[in-house]
């Protein structure tokens, strides 16, 4: 009845989400990105040279060209001929051998630069707070990298040399056919506005519609991943015909898109054409004109109007084909400067000191954290903690509880030292956190959380990260300790098993043991297990348990947990309700208090047992 | 350096084919090409025949210059040769040479108005010609797709399978607008230039056409160097993406373990791989460039000396219709034979895409309606598992010998570890997966022999993270049954406790979800999978352990929508809390693919065993229920 109220199609995809993709030009923007040369000068110079002599080559072949025509050929003088041709082959194969170093050096330079980038981007990278990593998402961290280098490529490669050749051969072409011939070259003069109010008007109305062709691509692509990741729920819910429907219809409108630029295209290009032979025509005509009539200005003889004629024939390429391709380098130009602010941006964004001038690199720690009267904020003026005040002795083991957005997980970050309290002090052995050095500290506390990530490569490559320079037999023995060599073991290939993108080939509990042995490798004083074995199934939990155990024996340790079974033996239980500690104790004086925890903890008994 | 204008977006690389047979020989995959290529033929020979018009245009407008040219020159010097019109039509006597210049230069403009106009319909009918075969392609693949066993998705990275249906198919129908148009093309035309230029004079054209066969290597070295090498750049720099995206949803590890030396070492080293390569190719490609761009010029060098010789010695021999036309024929005719290492190209892509498409159009759906499908209007709901194994391509089975019956009504609840086989279990009775061994019976008869979509409409279905497709609330519960009324929602979504929370939400049931369902939270997404399930009523609730990755607090939601969902239906469930395993009619233990434990909760926990075990871990302690006050009785468990 209400069916109308559902859009006919099987996503819904979120539009006005992109970034821009042209800027204008900006003086300063432009010295920036042509400073990226600078470490290359050397290549840069050279290639300022090679410019300057192809400006000149490709239009003189032509002029050549025309001159044998007009010269030795017309003469009758054979030998003569042949002098001119061996010029004209000397010219060419100069030329090409100026093309071949001013490419490879263009190219050579780009990349340069382009290295440079993302060697930079990722070292700034490194040194970005934890909290910009929040706020920033991850495709347009690789879009920086990616297509935002690859525009200023195209700026530092193409759009100056390729204009300047461009530019050059349009001077000199100019030049030449002015000394032949004025009033034909005021009549080529005029033609080229024409020309480039077309090719302008074309670019400006296609590079609309290859946008709109790029997003309606990407429906067909979102609905793709859709469909193939939710193939399970189509197939159960016998949905086949109606996707493949609606499928169709998203393709055909993709279809359409396509077909009105190809239009736009099928327009554009027959025209550039028409507009030369038109140009043929008309020079036709006035050189005709002029040779067998006679006009009253542009004198000379007949005899001279037909060799101008030739000249120009030959030359008019030389001046008409840098119009279309300096409008492509100018749209190259916004292109890189839209790319360039981005980057910029990006690298001049200083990152947030964590580290006082002073601080210093702590010594073997014991492990007392102090919480004194902290409060935090992720986004100005909406406080996530507020004066939170606890101290867990060293070796002991500190719950966390309370519901999603509490702030457990902050004090966790807090303590690893991701963030610096907005408000009161975090002491460390009683050292204000702001006093040590953080990659000092961080090295001594080990961190395992709900979303465990691994990197590509082995088994043993994960573990090591835990202790860059552990041998394989310090893995076994990690392992070992853990109680679950014989876990890993049982892999395809033992340690040396690739976990595949993300640890794609191991289950979620193999990964989790995996990060345990990782921290357990590093042997860290602090331990974080932040929701570690939430998403680990009650069977392999009971393994996981005795692992737990072992790997929280003589460290302080800050467990957050979900289910209340691990937080019965804590030394600290602190109950978080929007930034606040409201009940602090160990598990049975809460109980016996009888206030929020027994609370949630009833609510746990009875979820499983009721 | 232009790069032409592309009309269509073709944006993704082709990713690696798990199902690649190499068995299939490359003149089959032609074959098959052209036999799909023969059902566009009538709009593909009308592109022909208007590029066949326009080439013989563009050869008149060229002749008609030259001989423009000719004319003039007669003006000029008497003493030249006549020129010569085209079919003997010579201008009335007494015509001036102007007069004559400005017809010819009338008709050259003339022709190319007409091929502007040609031109112009000959793109468009050739795009829509493109876009008519990768429309009817994308939503045959994409039907097929759906419709293939989950074998194939797990065989195959959702990336791959995406690519074909973008990038492959724009592929496979370059086989025709790529390959066939063109190579016709290109000997169509080739055969018309080179008649041309004989028909002015056989000798010249000889040596002018002697750098040809050069060329014509160079071109093709050139790909066959530089593509390679390209490609194995980009594999190179998605090295380097890689670490680069790997060190962001890493963070936590990166900066919890100071790990940042060691992550801007291994960039460094992926990021030199990619310039080191480049810096090989640039020479190539520098080098292969520029000398294909001279070799046109040595033919100019040559008609310069020989034609110009001609143009001294033999009067037949004009400027116009010879020296100019003839350079304008040189000039497109190594564009041409450039293009033939494009149209190699073409080949070999659409050939590779072809076989990724050809592999899902012929891949076996594996399950399918048998010819004389049972109809199952609405089940009885009795379910029964005999002897069933199933073990997927690799490895050991994942469920093997399994015996289980399930009485109209009834709850059966399945515990195991990770990889025990309780999902795969359950996706054996609504036919995801065949059995290798024993049968799955509903109402006393094999799943096999009914009509696939009617089994699988009287089976419910809720996963453990359930996917939700980013459009509407209600879209998403009637996603079975799109043509539910409102009201059919709002039940459906009033069992599973979910109206609530709908109608709080912006729009209430027309509010559009995120990406995955990611603007609600786990347990409301899994309360709308709830209902999504029991829209259709079904007789058969399947529920895949749906509380796994949901915090307690809002366990107790879903447990009741759960509760609502499974009374008077045949449930199975895989579940690890007590309290739904305490209402199942039977449970059952799993362990790598056997069952190890039959009977009730309380049979369960009388016997040592696994199950006490893990129910122990759930259980508060005597201690802890003293102090809440809970009256115990000794067992662990009760209340």
């Amino acid at each position: 009845m209400n069916q109308a109220t559902t859009p006919k199609t099987l996503t819904h995809v979120v539009r006005g989400d992109r970034e821009a993709d042209k800027r204008p030009l900006d003086m300063a923007l432009v010295r920036r990105v042509l400073g990226l040369t600078r470490p290359h000068r050397r290549t840069r110079g050279w290639l300022f040279l090679m410019v300057a002599i192809r400006a000149i080559q490709m239009p003189a072949m032509g002029w050549v060209m025309a001159a044998a025509i007009n010269g030795p050929i017309t003469r009758g003088d054979s030998a003569g001929t042949l002098r001119v041709a061996v010029w004209f082959a000397i010219l060419a194969a100069s030329t090409a051998a100026v093309f071949h170093v001013r490419m490879r050096l263009g190219l050579e330079l780009g990349e340069a630069v382009v290295y440079e980038l993302r060697s930079r981007i990722f070292e700034h990278l490194q040194r970005m707070p934890m909290r910009f990593y929040n706020q920033t998402k991850l495709g347009r961290i690789i879009s920086r990298m990616t297509s935002d280098a690859e525009a200023i490529r195209a700026g530092v490669q193409d759009v100056l040399f390729v204009s300047l050749v461009q530019g050059g051969q349009m001077l000199f072409a100019a030049a030449v056919m002015l000394y032949y011939d004025w009033v034909l070259f005021l009549v080529v003069l005029a033609m080229a506005p024409v020309l480039l109010l077309i090719s302008n008007y074309f670019r400006h109305r296609l590079s609309q519609a290859w946008r709109n062709i790029q997003e309606s691509f990407s429906r067909v692509t979102a609905t793709l991943a859709e469909s193939v990741t939710g193939i399970r729920v189509t197939q159960g819910f016998v949905r086949e015909d109606v996707n493949a429907e609606m499928f169709h219809d998203l393709v055909a409108d993709h279809a359409g898109y396509n077909l009105r630029a190809d239009k736009l295209v099928g327009v554009f290009l027959p025209l550039i054409e028409l507009n030369n032979q038109l140009f043929i025509a008309v020079l036709l005509v006035l050189g005709g004109y002029k040779v067998l009539v006679g006009l009253p200005i542009g004198g000379g003889s007949a005899q001279e109007q037909f060799a101008a004629m030739w000249v120009f024939f030959f030359m008019v390429p030389s001046f008409f084909g840098p119009l279309t391709m300096i409008g492509r380098m100018y749209n190259m130009a916004l292109t890189a400067m839209a790319g360039a602010e981005r980057v910029f941006a990006l690298l001049d964004s200083e990152p947030e000191q964590l580290d006082d001038a002073d601080a210093v690199d702590p010594p073997q720690i014991r492990g007392r954290v102090e919480f004194n009267d902290v409060g935090f904020e992720y986004v100005k003026d909406t406080p996530v903690l507020h004066g939170v005040s606890f101290v867990a002795e060293p070796g002991q083991t500190v719950a966390l509880v309370g519901h999603t957005g509490s702030g457990k997980s902050t004090i966790t970050s807090l303590i690893a030292k991701f963030y610096l309290p907005t408000r009161g002090r975090l002491l460390i052995d009683g050292t204000d956190i702001r006093k040590i050095r953080g990659r000092g500290l961080t090295r001594q506390i080990g961190i395992v959380l709900q979303q465990n990530f691994l990197f590509t490569g082995s088994v043993m490559d994960n573990i090591r990260i835990g202790h860059g320079g552990a041998t394989d037999e310090d893995v076994y023995a990690a392992a070992r300790k853990l109680d679950c060599l014989d876990l890993f073991e049982s892999l395809p290939q033992g340690l040396h098993t690739q976990v595949g993108e993300r640890g794609g080939n191991l289950s979620l509990g193999q990964r989790q043991l995996v990060c345990f042995t990782r921290a357990m490798l590093a042997d860290p004083r602090i331990l974080i297990l932040d929701e570690a074995t939430s998403s680990v199934d009650t069977m392999t939990e009971a393994r996981i348990q005795k692992a737990l155990a072992k790997l929280l024996r003589g460290r302080t340790s800050f467990v957050v947990a979900h289910r209340l079974s691990t937080v019965r033996h804590a030394d600290l239980v602190l109950v978080l309700d929007q930034g606040q500690i409201i009940e602090r104790g160990t598990h049975n004086e809460l109980l016996a208090h009888g206030g929020s925890y027994a609370n949630l903890y009833r609510q746990f008994i009875h979820a499983s047992e009721a | 350096m232009s790069e032409g204008f592309k009309t269509t977006v073709n944006p993704a690389t082709p990713g690696d084919g798990a199902l690649r047979d190499a068995g299939a020989s490359n003149a089959r995959l032609v074959l098959r090409l052209f036999k799909m290529g023969w059902s566009y033929r009538m709009p593909a020979v009308g592109v022909i025949g208007l590029q066949f018009v326009l080439l013989a245009l563009a050869l008149s407008g060229l002749g008609l210059t030259g001989l423009g040219i000719d004319v003039i020159r007669k003006g000029l010097d008497p003493k030249v040769a006549d020129p010569v019109f085209p079919f003997g039509v010579a201008p009335p006597g007494h015509w001036s040479a102007m007069q004559t210049v400005w017809v010819v230069a009338g008709a050259v403009l003339g022709i190319a108005a007409v091929r502007f106009f040609l031109d112009k319909t000959s793109r468009v009918a050739k795009a829509i010609l493109v876009l008519r075969i990768i429309v009817d392609l994308r939503a045959r693949v994409y039907n097929k797709m759906q419709r293939l066993s989950f074998s194939f998705f797990d065989a195959n990275a959702s990336g791959s399978i995406i690519n074909r249906v973008t990038s492959d198919v724009q592929a496979v129908r370059m086989f025709v607008d790529g390959v066939l148009i063109e190579v016709l093309m290109l000997v169509i035309s080739l055969f018309f230039f080179v008649g041309y230029m004989l028909s002015i004079h056989v000798w010249l054209t000889v040596w002018c056409l002697a750098t040809t066969p050069l060329l014509w290597l160079l071109t093709w070295r050139f790909s066959r160097v530089v593509r390679p090498a390209y490609r194995t750049n980009r594999e190179l720099f998605d090295t380097a993406v890689l670490r680069l995206s790997e060190n962001v949803q890493g963070v936590h590890v990166v900066k919890g373990f100071s790990r940042q030396p060691e992550e801007i070492e291994k960039f460094r080293l992926a990021n030199s791989a990619v310039r080191d390569q480049k810096r090989w190719i640039f020479w190539r490609v520098s080098t292969f460039v520029p000398l294909i761009g001279f070799l046109p010029q040595i033919n100019l060098v040559v008609l310069m000396v020989y034609g110009g010789n001609l143009f001294m010695s033999d009067p037949g021999f004009r400027i116009g219709s010879g020296f100019f036309v003839f350079a304008g024929l040189l000039q497109q005719f190594s564009t041409q034979v450039g293009s033939i290492a494009v149209i190699a190209n073409s080949v070999q892509q659409s050939l590779t895409g072809a076989q990724r498409v050809f592999e899902v159009l012929d891949a076996p759906a594996h399950v399918e309606s048998p010819p004389n499908a049972l109809p199952l209007p609405r089940a009885r709901g009795e379910v029964c598992l005999e002897c069933v194994t199933f073990g997927y391509q690799t490895g050991d089975p994942a469920v093997s010998g399994v015996n289980i019956q399930a009485k109209p009504g009834q709850t059966v609840a399945v515990l195991g570890a990770t990889g025990a086989g309780k999902s795969t279990l359950l996706s054996l009775i609504p036919r995801f997966y065949d059995p290798q061994q024993g049968r799955v019976l509903i109402d006393g008869k094999d799943v096999r022999g009914y009509d696939l979509d009617d089994l699988r409409r009287n089976i419910g279905l809720v996963f453990q993270e359930s996917f939700l497709f980013s459009n509407t609330v209600a879209a998403n519960i009637a996603f079975g049954h799109p043509e539910a009324t409102r009201e059919q929602i709002e039940r459906a979504a009033h069992i599973a406790s979910a109206h609530g929370f709908i109608m709080e939400l912006e729009h209430g049931y027309d509010t559009v979800l995120g990406e995955g369902g990611s603007n609600l939270s786990g347990g409301q997404r899994q309360r709308l999978a709830i209902a999504r399930a029991v829209l259709l009523e079904p007789a058969i609730l399947l529920l895949d352990d749906p509380t796994a990755a949901i915090d307690p607090q809002t366990e107790q939601e879903i447990l009741d929508a759960m509760n609502s969902a499974m009374s008077g239906r045949t449930t199975f469930v895989v579940a690890h809390r007590l309290s739904t395993l305490r209402r199942a009619d039977k449970v059952i233990v799993l362990e790598q693919g056997r069952v190890v434990q039959t009977g009730t909760h309380d049979e369960l926990m009388d016997a040592h065993g696994h199950y006490r075990h893990a129910a122990n871990l759930q259980t508060a302690d005597h201690e802890s229920k003293r102090l809440l006050g809970i009256h115990t009785d000794g067992q662990g468990g009760g209340a």
